[in-house]
């Protein structure tokens, strides 16, 4: 046979590709839910390294996450709640669905409360070369930041993967604070900073990744504050609820006082 | 049969497809950070090879010559291709660390040079064997820079803790260029001087 024809080499071609594609769709189409639980499991993964959990066991990622979580709940963007996500599945937003928050109207913003107090919120972005995203565990007041995680797609190893690599600079946002108005996050160097606590260093090298990480927190932290305002807890808060509870428990505590101590 | 084991052994030390080939060098100088990314990228770079060799082998005589070039890119993608969606799936931690190397791995210069130099001239088995052999000369060289990096550069080996705490106690830092891509090209060519003393015939005159 002639294996130099038109004929020949057009329909091996088509034939070729075929195949390959046939292949290729069948490889994807049976790997797929194996593939998503491993980005959903990654993702629960980081939230509960925001929420503070580090260095969980691979294999008790999703029991640690049940056990821990008080609720998830999905706010708009006043802070009204107007949804929750599955415990019991583990249903958490990825960064496809964070994606399409940016732009959704009404959104539906997830946010997950952990039973150590925590409050996780997500962010997601563009970077320099892809999306990069990150997860903020907040403490009661909803404004000091307990830890973070961020992730990235595809930034520069060395420079801007740097945000999610190098654990000095996530350690930089611990005890930060998340600011009001317009400048309520800031990733820049020192002396461009405008606000006093929230506000942490950039990295040298990746000062597009670090401006973007800047830009999406401050976007996402947009998103959140109603919420924050609404349910954060500050310190009238907790004094008044320490008076509310000692009211309440008064008439009780005159009844039989000697059972509650007990308990 | 001795010309089989023969094709299989000779990339691994004398006709190293890294230290004297001196291909797919880009690759060994990215993600040979930690030990274990840099033998889970060999053995992918290994059954990369082998199978489409391999494939390449068995389709020699009905590949048409004008297109052959493109032929061998789709074997090796598909290739490519399907052992990244299995590394997503059954090594997730891993496939993250090694991002776009693997898919990379197209683009290394190993795969489309055997099987141009040899899988289009020989029988199917004498490929395969040629194929995992380069390849496991490319992972032993991978395997040899990501031993000392990692050792050297962050204490640890596959990710536990090898110097101990004591010896950090007097005074001993890792060394962070061990981290950065230049210090892998120095031990490459650390390794390619001491083959070429080894191997007189090498030497270039």
């Amino acid at each position: 046979m002639n294996t130099n024809s038109n004929t020949y080499t057009v329909i091996y071609s088509i034939i070729l590709v075929v195949i390959v594609a046939a292949v290729l769709a069948f490889a994807a189409m049976y790997l797929k839910p194996t593939q998503d639980a491993n980005v959903k499991k990654d993702t629960i993964s980081q939230i509960l390294t925001a929420a503070t959990f580090t260095e969980v066991e691979d294999a008790d990622i999703l029991d640690t996450y049940k056990q821990e979580i008080e609720s998830a709940i999905l706010v708009d963007i006043n802070g009204e709640e107007v949804g929750t996500l599955d415990i019991e599945e583990c249903e958490v937003y990825g960064n496809s669905d964070l994606k399409r928050q940016i732009t959704a109207d009404p959104k539906a913003l997830p946010v997950y409360i952990f039973k150590n107090g925590v409050t996780v919120v997500p962010c997601y972005g563009a970077g320099l070369w892809g999306p990069i995203w990150g997860y903020v565990g907040l403490e009661g007041d909803l404004k000091t930041i307990k830890a973070v995680r961020f992730g990235h797609k595809g930034e520069t190893p060395g420079l801007g993967a740097k945000i999610s690599d190098e654990p000095s600079f996530a350690e930089a946002f611990v005890g930060k604070t998340v600011g009001e108005g317009e400048v309520i996050f800031e990733v820049t160097k020192p002396a461009n900073r405008q606000t006093e606590n929230n506000g942490v260093d950039a990295i040298s090298g990746a000062t597009i990744t670090s401006q973007a990480l800047g830009k999406t927190l401050n976007q996402w932290f947009g998103f959140y504050q109603n919420y924050f305002a609404k349910n954060g807890i500050t310190a009238e808060d907790v004094a008044e609820a320490v008076i509310n509870e000692t009211c309440e428990l008064e008439p009780v505590t005159e009844v039989e006082p000697a059972n509650i101590v007990e308990e | 049969m001795a010309n089989i084991k023969e094709t299989f052994l000779n990339p691994i030390f004398k006709g190293n497809p890294i230290s004297v080939l001196v291909l797919g060098i880009c690759s060994s100088l990215a993600v040979t950070v930690q030990l274990k990314g840099a033998i889970v990228m060999g053995l992918s770079v290994m059954i990369v090879t082998g199978l489409s060799s391999l494939i390449c082998s068995l389709l020699r005589n009905t590949i048409p010559n004008r297109i052959r070039i493109i032929v061998q890119l789709v074997v090796v993608a598909l290739m490519v291709i399907l052992v990244d969606q299995v590394l997503k799936a059954y090594a997730y931690s891993v496939s993250k660390t090694l991002s776009v190397y693997i898919g990379l791995i197209i683009t290394n210069c190993i795969v489309m040079g055997r099987i141009e130099a040899f899988a289009l001239g020989n029988k199917p088995f004498a490929s395969l064997m040629d194929g995992l052999g380069n390849g496991l000369g490319y992972a032993m060289i991978l395997v040899i820079v990501a031993f000392f990096r990692e050792l050297l550069g962050s204490g640890t080996l596959l990710g536990f803790q090898i110097i101990p705490q004591a010896v950090y106690e007097f005074g001993y830092v890792n060394n962070g260029l061990m981290i950065l891509p230049p210090m892998a090209l120095i031990l490459l060519g650390c390794i390619i001087w001491v083959q070429r003393s080894i191997q007189k015939d090498l030497q270039e005159k």
